[in-house]
């Protein structure tokens, strides 16, 4: 897994390219630890596996930026990984959307 | 149209010691078992998953990472429907005590996600009396159902 992270008008967005999974999911973590984005967009465009370790995780990291009065939206989804959101009614909890973009606009 | 069934593969084990970088060595082997079956991507994303969360339960929660304690997966291709079977050698839990993840601060705590995303996306999922040993049984769908795997070549 990669975790390339950009400035985009105020907002942090870190776009990952792999699985999120048990393995990979404390990398995704030091990273949003190392900057604590207060406005952050995760790009999930090339993510094509998840597991329960790389969700919780984005809820811990969802935690972490509400309890600082920020806001987390999550984007690009594929259909397979939005519906472990949707089982696990995570998506009542994350901003989701379908392009980076969408999300930008809700954040900002 | 179903998939190939589960004819021409017999039953295989596989076993592991409880060490979680383990886990995706467990899983590809599987996947590399069950390749000739043709399934769909759909299935074999919830086949990984659930296999992968349950390979990692037993080795962390029923093994307690002892890596001299063994991890089994028996994997059985059936006509219509695949049983997959993962034991740990661990004193065993109670599956009705694991908190609902979907309910009230369930779903922020994530207690027992993992067990609700096998109980979810597996067709049946039974445990043994002591609790160390899961059975999962999934059932091939249609072609038409998910054939995004097997069409795109």
């Amino acid at each position: 897994m990669q975790v390339k992270q950009l400035e985009k008008d105020g907002v942090t967005v870190f776009e990952i390219d792999g699985e999120v999974n048990l393995s990979t999911s404390p990398e995704l973590k030091k990273q949003f630890e190392k900057s604590a984005p207060k406005k952050l967009v995760v790009d999930l465009q090339k993510v094509q596996y998840i597991d329960s370790s790389g969700l919780a995780t984005l809820v811990e990291i969802l935690k972490k930026t509400r309890a600082q009065g920020g806001q987390l939206g999550l984007a690009g989804l594929s259909d397979k990984v939005r519906s472990l959101f949707e089982i696990t009614k995570l998506d009542k909890l994350f901003v989701i959307t379908k392009s980076r973009e969408d999300a930008l606009s809700k954040i900002k | 149209m179903k998939p190939d069934s589960g004819k021409g593969l017999k039953v295989q084990t596989f076993e592991f010691p409880s060490r979680l970088s383990e886990v995706y060595e467990a899983s590809a082997q599987a996947l590399a078992f069950l390749r000739p079956l043709g399934l769909a991507e759909g299935e074999l994303f919830d086949i990984r998953l659930c296999l992968e969360e349950a390979v990692i339960n037993a080795m962390k929660y029923g093994n307690e990472l002892d890596e001299r304690r063994k991890v089994k997966i028996r994997i059985e291709p059936r006509e219509q429907e695949l049983c997959i079977e993962v034991t740990d050698e661990g004193r065993g839990f109670d599956p009705e005590h694991v908190a609902d993840c979907t309910q009230d601060e369930g779903v922020l705590k994530g207690c027992g996600r993992g067990i609700f995303l096998m109980k979810q996306l597996m067709d049946e999922v039974r445990y043994n009396r002591r609790g160390n040993a899961v059975s999962m049984l999934k059932r091939f769908k249609a072609k038409s159902e998910d054939t995004r795997g097997q069409d795109a070549g």
